[in-house]
This record gives structure tokens, C-alpha cells and sequence, in this order.
């Protein structure tokens, strides 16, 4: 099952593990903040590495075949995030006319009543996504374009825009968009990092997915993504957990043992704690985290929640509420 | 000179070669119009989530029989009948089709009775409604009739279905570009398609283009059927099958009096039944439910010999012979209704097979129903499988089309393939398993077969649990 001398030197800095574990990445004060360097930018060793990858990016058989199985738990993560939150009763003038939305678990009622709540919910669901404006997305780190792709299939959506600051990859990314007819409208990519787009550029959603572990600076990222976010426009993000079972799962047995995740791609001490950014989030209050998922890749099965946001990779949803 | 010449005369037959016309782009595009290929259509255009794709459905044979089914309903009922489970007529009803079915002309039944052809053990499967024989044509026909609804007053291109019935495949090429299949048809028009479902029976072309392998094997049995006419509209609605050495003869009810056989029989016999006059091939199958293999077996070589004349009245009389002691109950329990006649043109034969592809997935690929798997009808399991199959492909396109994938992508082809195979393999044997252990006549296992076969009748609860399995139902 071991296979290389790699998986014993990982083994050998476990103690420098624990201290990477223990000193804090805090959001708000990290020092490294007075650096005055491009805020998105990762170390070139980082850029090497996801340049190396980018040939094999759409092989869902291939490296990243990991990804490609996250991306189905973020869609569902995004579109159920998204659903939920849908104003059922909005604009609604008389009783009559409301949708039953009760105060307690559907789980409690008898099936046959709980069918009909949840028919009449969601046909209402339906009607009030048709008649909403369309969606426009920035997903930064967008990488070959595994997320983007998926955003701008949505009938929901009307554009995607990805940044990214990987030549190859984006390049990847260009070359998979021309493949399906069906995107050439609907995505543009750019070379870019976050602070540059125009200040005026405004966002339905914004995407940040297994992003933030890989910049230097990640609060400038999430304050720059933010100041992009419209009115009750939603920002999404996703990254790991600085614990021993990130360290055991996303680099110990995902890079070295089963070789499921590219060598080189995490760096523990780069993690962020979940509790780091609801900390970071609850200094402002024109945002609001909605919601906050764990999750975890099972071998046969692919990922799944994990119940526990505070281990492991999670993702996030947060709201502009002001 | 010369050169140049040469060069210039190899680029015009290039140019000339190339398709000239760019090939039509869809999202789908079934091959087969059969039961499969119509439901998968149908249940997508009645899916919220997928009915936007743009859907063609290319047939090699005529559907006209299909399409005047609804108004021009044909007097005698068709040889291609099949039993629908209640879980694939669930599924007709949840996508609107069933509403459109022809009621008078199906009949469900409640149970079968299973003998043994040479020790006369029984068993027999209860169960209200335990399944419903219905021709193909009509199961087609509510499926055009839906689809029809479903149109409403769109044109073809709104609604973004086309059915191409009378137009083959003649080669699957990819698009060097985007990989993307592209499949040449017979009038010489081409389609470009995201995803291209083989729904195109057992010499899947589809198939073949993905170069998905498929492992069986032919039974050395053709089935023989044909409809039949009864002497009286039985009293109980159930079916019949009898484990003959030769293989299972199967009548199941048909509404009034008329009734459908599957008899399963070896090469040279099947030939010979079907050239076999009707009057005496009726008689045939009369005594293949009662008489024993024995009697059986000089009948067929008299006719062999062309030895026909004064058969008919023997068989006639060694049934009554068999029935003489019996009492009138003991011979509804035990045997069914004679048959009287049957529609001359209604006898036909097809081979039996045991096929299973070892995928049912590829890229911008996928293979339902015979496509990927064929089995043996002694089970009644073939159509239903199929309708299983493209339940669960059409909750995969939904579920991709959700999470925004392609389609085409093996991510959202897979879990169909992941949920249908284990499904399918495991009835596929199971009914090759029946199939050959009535296939032996030596004594100690028959007497064996008929211990467990009596055994197990008075089982009740595995028996449910046997019916369930088979029905579909939880």
C-alpha cells in the first residue's frame, strides 16, 4: 500500500505538522497582510504546479478525476443553497394566495400531507425561478474550468465569468469551453487576479471553490470578492480545515498513499479553520453565513456530507443581507 | 508541371468526398423506436428538468402500426405481447403515458401456475395483479400518444423532437474535433449529438460503434409464439407455464377468450411448428400442457415422417383420457382452458438468448434494454428490464442536467450503469438458471427439482418474497 519514501517523510514532520496546525491563519490580523504584493498571488512553485496539471484537467479518468467528483457535491451545494432561499410568500396579498410554509419539520406530518406541502412548495419554487432575471456569475481560481462550465449549463444563468492566474490551466480551460457549443456565450475567461476587475462589476454569485487554501492573503481575497457582491447576491466558498484529518486525508492519503489527489497540491499550513471565517464574517454585519456544510470523499461512493463543517474540507454560503 | 497537376486533381477529390452539408446538432439521439427508445423519449420531453433537450429518434422500420394504433385500432390482437410488471406501468402512469393505453385490449393477471413436465410438481405464484400482459404495439402507440400531447400545437422544432421511422444507421463516426458522435444515415443526412443512446435491440449498431463487448450465449431454442383462441373466457385471470424438457411453454391471458403463447423449443422443432398446419398446431399445444413428454415425442415424429393424417383426433382423444377421472375443478386447477384455434398469421419464432454488455456506458454513449442485455422470456423479464433502464437513465440526465454537466460526461452516465447492472445480472441469472435446471431429465435431479418445487409451494413467504422480486414491487 506504501509505496514511495514520500509517505515516510510525511510520516517523519508530523511534529511540524502540529505546529502548523496550531498557529493560527487568522483572516482579519494576519501579518502578512503589510506585504505589499499581488493579494491573489500564489507562490511560483504553486503556479509550476497547476501548469504541470492542465493537460489532464478534462479527464475525468485522469488526476483530477477527484475534482470532477467534488464538483457534483458543489452544484448540489449551490443549486439546493439557492433553492432553499427562494422567497415563496413575496409580493403575496392576500392569505389565500400564500404557500404553506410551517414552522416545524415536514418529517413530522403523514406522508400523503407532507407530498402535498412539498408539491405545492416546489411548483411554486418553479414558477418564481422562471420569472427571475437570469444569473451573473464570477467564479474566481477557476482553473480548467470544471466549475465554470457546470455554473453556465444552468438555465438559470446567464453568464460566467472565470479568473484565474494560471496560464496553462486557463488556456485548458479555453480550449475544453470551444468543445461544447453551448457555453461559447455564456463563459469568458481572463488572466487575472480579484483586485483588478473593474470596481463597477457587480455579481449575482460569486464562487471561490478550493481556492482560498492556495493565496497568501485570504482575507484581501474574500474583501475584494465581497465588494463585487449585489444586493442579496451569495458568495460561495469552499476550503479545508487545518486539523490532523486534513493533513491525514487531503495530503497524507489523498496525495501519497492512494495518489487520488496530484503530489504538491495542498499545503497544510495554507488551510483555514471554519471557525476562522464565521469569526471573520460576525465583524460584518451586511453579511450573513447561511450555511455551512462538512464534507469528505468515501472511496466507491464519492463525496458526501460529513455532518461536522469544523473537520476536513467544508463549504460555505454566505449572503450580502445589506 | 505534372506536379502541380496532380496536386491540384487530389485536392478536388478531397473536396468532393467531404459531406457538404454541415450534420444536424441535437442533444439526443435515440437509434430505435421500440418500446425502450419511445419510453426513454417520452420520459425525458416529460421530464421539468430535461424536456428542453433536443431529442431525434431514428427508426429502421415503419412506424405507421404504431402511429394509427390510436384511431385505427386493429380487430386481432398482435404476436409481440409482453408482461409489464406493475412497477414498469407505475412508472408508464407517472410520465402520462398509460393514459393513452388501450385498456380493452390488455389484461392483467394474478397469478401463474408453474408445472413440471415430467413429475407434474406444481407451484403456484398468487398475487393480485402480479402483471400485465399488453401488446407492444399498443405500449408504442401510448408512448406516440403522449409525446403527441406533450407537443401540444409546437412545431417540431419548438418542441425539439423529431421521430424518423423507414431510416437506418449506416456508420457512427466521431467529429475529430470535439469527439462528438456522428451518426450517417441511410437518406444521406448526418446528426451530431451530445449524448447517442442505443435503444436499437440486440445487433445494437450503437453498441458496436463503442466497441462496449457483450458476453452470452443463444440457448439452441427458439421461442414459438402465436395467438390463440379459447374454448371460454377462463373463469380466473392467471397464466400458465409448464417445464417441458425442451423448455417452458408459457399461455397467458389475453382479454375475452383469446390468449398468448411463448413456447421455448429447440431448432428443428420450432421450424417444424411453425410450418406445422394451425388445427394440428392448436392440438399441439393442448397436449404439451397435458400429455407427457412420451406422447409428446411420437407426435413430432409423425410429423416429421409427414405422418399428419388422423393426429389431430389423437391428441384429442388421449386428453380426454387424462381428464376422464378428474372432476370439472381438478381440471381448471390443474390445466388451462383448450385452445380452439389460433390467427394462422400470428405464429412466429425468434432465437433465445442470454446476453449481457459488459458496460452500458461510454463517453457521449449509453445502451438500454436488448442493446445491452437479453434474457430468456421465461421469466417475463425482458421488457421490463428495459422499462427499469431507462427510468433510471432519465433520472441520471436529470440529475446531471441539475448539477450542469454535459450530458454526454461518463460522470453522468455512470450511476445509471451503476444502479441498472447489478440489477439486470442478477435476473439474467436467475432465469438462466431455471432454464437449465429444467433442462435436465435424468431422474434423481428431477426427483430432487420436484422435492424443492413442492417444498417451496408450501412455503408461503419465500414465494412473496419470490413474486415481489419478480413484480417489482418493494
Amino acid at each position: 500500500m506504501i509505496k514511495s519514501p514520500n509517505v515516510v517523510r510525511q510520516l517523519k514532520h508530523v511534529s511540524r505538522i502540529t505546529s502548523q496546525i496550531s498557529s493560527k491563519r487568522l483572516l482579519s490580523t494576519s501579518p502578512i497582510l503589510r506585504h505589499q504584493d499581488k493579494k491573489t498571488s500564489t507562490s511560483q512553485d504553486e503556479m509550476d504546479h497547476f501548469n504541470q496539471l492542465a493537460s489532464t484537467w478534462w479527464d475525468v479518468n485522469g488526476p483530477q478525476r477527484i475534482l470532477h467528483k467534488m464538483n457534483l457535491l458543489r452544484m448540489d451545494f449551490i443549486q439546493s443553497t439557492l433553492r432553499e432561499n427562494i422567497p415563496l410568500n413575496e409580493g403575496v396579498l392576500n392569505k389565500e394566495e400564500e404557500i404553506y410554509v410551517p414552522g416545524y419539520s415536514l418529517d413530522l406530518l403523514p406522508e400523503q400531507i407532507r407530498n402535498a406541502i412539498v408539491h405545492e412548495q416546489e411548483s411554486k419554487r418553479d414558477q418564481v425561478i422562471s420569472q427571475m432575471p437570469k444569473y451573473k456569475i464570477l467564479d474566481i481560481g477557476c482553473g480548467g474550468g470544471i466549475l465554470t462550465e457546470s455554473l453556465a449549463r444552468l438555465p438559470t444563468v446567464e453568464s460566467v465569468k472565470g479568473i484565474d492566474l494560471s496560464t496553462d490551466v486557463l488556456e485548458a480551460a479555453k480550449l475544453h469551453k470551444a468543445l461544447d457549443p453551448a457555453l461559447t456565450d455564456k463563459i469568458s475567461y481572463q488572466l487575472m487576479p480579484i483586485e483588478d476587475i473593474s470596481k463597477s462589476e457587480k455579481y449575482d454569485i460569486i464562487t471561490m471553490f478550493e481556492m482560498l487554501e492556495h493565496v497568501n492573503f485570504p482575507s484581501e481575497v474574500l474583501g475584494s470578492a465581497l465588494s463585487h457582491l449585489k444586493p442579496n447576491g451569495w458568495l460561495f466558498i469552499s476550503t479545508i480545515n487545518r486539523d490532523f484529518i486534513s493533513w491525514f486525508t487531503t495530503i497524507f492519503m489523498g496525495e501519497y498513499v492512494l495518489n487520488i489527489v496530484p503530489k504538491g497540491t495542498h499545503h497544510l499550513e495554507k488551510y483555514i479553520n471554519e471557525s476562522e471565517v464565521q469569526d471573520w464574517f460576525k465583524e460584518k454585519p451586511q453579511f450573513e453565513v447561511v450555511k455551512s456544510e462538512g464534507c469528505m470523499y468515501l472511496p466507491f461512493k464519492g463525496w458526501v456530507y460529513s455532518g461536522n463543517a469544523s473537520v476536513g474540507n467544508y463549504f460555505m454560503a454566505i449572503r450580502r443581507v445589506k | 508541371m505534372s506536379l502541380i497537376l496532380k496536386r491540384t486533381l487530389a485536392t478536388a477529390a478531397e473536396t468532393l468526398t467531404k459531406t457538404p452539408i454541415e450534420p444536424k446538432l441535437v442533444d439526443v439521439l435515440i437509434v430505435g423506436g421500440g418500446p425502450a427508445g419511445l419510453t426513454l423519449t417520452a420520459g425525458l420531453k416529460n421530464s421539468k428538468i430535461a424536456k428542453e433537450l433536443k431529442i431525434s429518434v431514428i427508426e429502421g422500420f415503419n412506424l405507421s402500426s404504431v402511429k394509427t394504433f390510436h384511431d385505427e385500432t386493429p380487430s386481432n390482437f398482435s404476436n409481440r405481447v409482453s408482461s409489464l410488471t406493475p412497477q414498469s406501468i407505475k412508472y408508464l402512469q407517472k410520465i402520462g403515458a398509460w393514459n393513452h393505453i388501450k385498456e380493452e385490449r390488455v389484461q392483467p393477471y394474478d397469478g401463474i401456475v408453474v408445472t413440471e413436465g415430467i413429475s407434474d410438481a406444481t407451484l403456484n405464484f398468487d398475487s393480485p395483479e402480479l402483471a400485465t400482459m399488453c401488446e407492444n404495439v399498443n405500449l408504442q402507440s401510448s408512448l406516440y400518444q403522449r409525446i403527441k400531447e406533450l407537443q401540444g400545437q409546437e412545431t417540431n422544432e419548438e418542441f425539439g423532437l423529431e421521430i424518423k421511422d423507414n431510416t437506418k444507421v449506416i456508420e457512427i463516426t466521431k467529429d475529430p474535433f470535439n469527439q462528438w458522435p456522428i451518426v450517417h444515415l441511410d437518406n444521406g443526412e448526418t446528426y451530431k449529438t451530445r449524448l447517442l443512446v442505443g435503444a436499437d435491440g440486440f445487433n445494437s449498431p450503437v453498441r458496436k460503434f463503442s466497441g462496449i463487448q457483450s458476453h452470452g450465449w443463444f440457448y439452441k431454442r427458439f421461442g414459438v409464439v402465436s395467438t390463440l383462441t379459447l374454448e371460454y373466457s377462463p373463469f380466473r385471470s392467471i397464466g400458465w407455464q409448464r417445464f417441458l424438457p425442451t423448455g417452458p411453454i408459457a399461455l397467458l391471458p389475453m382479454p375475452g377468450n383469446q390468449a398468448t403463447l411463448v413456447w421455448s423449443q429447440t431448432i428443428e422443432l420450432s421450424e417444424l411448428l411453425s410450418k406445422t398446419e394451425p388445427e394440428l398446431f392448436v392440438q399441439l399445444v393442448n397436449g404439451a400442457f397435458i400429455l407427457s413428454d412420451a406422447d409428446m415425442q411420437y407426435y413430432y415424429g409423425q410429423i416429421r415422417k409427414g405422418k399428419t393424417e388422423g393426429l389431430i383426433e389423437d391428441i384429442k382423444w388421449r386428453i380426454s383420457k387424462v381428464q376422464k377421472h378428474l372432476t370439472e375443478d381438478q381440471i381448471e386447477d390443474q390445466y388451462p382452458v383448450l385452445a380452439t384455434s389460433v390467427e394462422p398469421r400470428s405464429i412466429a419464432r425468434f432465437p433465445l438468448r442470454l446476453s449481457h454488455a459488459e458496460t452500458y456506458v461510454a463517453d457521449r454513449i449509453a445502451l438500454v434494454g436488448d442493446a445491452a442485455h437479453t434474457t430468456h422470456p421465461l421469466a417475463g423479464q425482458g421488457l421490463n428490464m428495459g422499462q427499469g433502464d431507462v427510468q433510471s437513465l432519465v433520472k441520471a440526465i436529470e440529475k446531471g442536467m441539475q448539477r450542469g454537466l454535459d450530458i454526454g460526461n461518463t460522470l453522468v452516465l455512470e450511476p445509471y450503469w451503476a444502479e441498472r447492472f447489478p440489477v439486470n445480472h442478477l435476473l439474467l441469472g436467475v432465469v438462466d438458471k431455471l432454464h437449465k435446471l429444467y433442462s435436465f431429465s435424468n431422474a434423481p435431479v428431477v426427483a430432487l427439482r420436484s422435492f424443492g418445487v413442492n417444498a417451496l409451494n408450501s412455503l408461503s413467504f419465500v414465494k412473496d418474497f419470490m413474486v415481489s422480486k419478480v413484480s417489482g414491487n418493494k
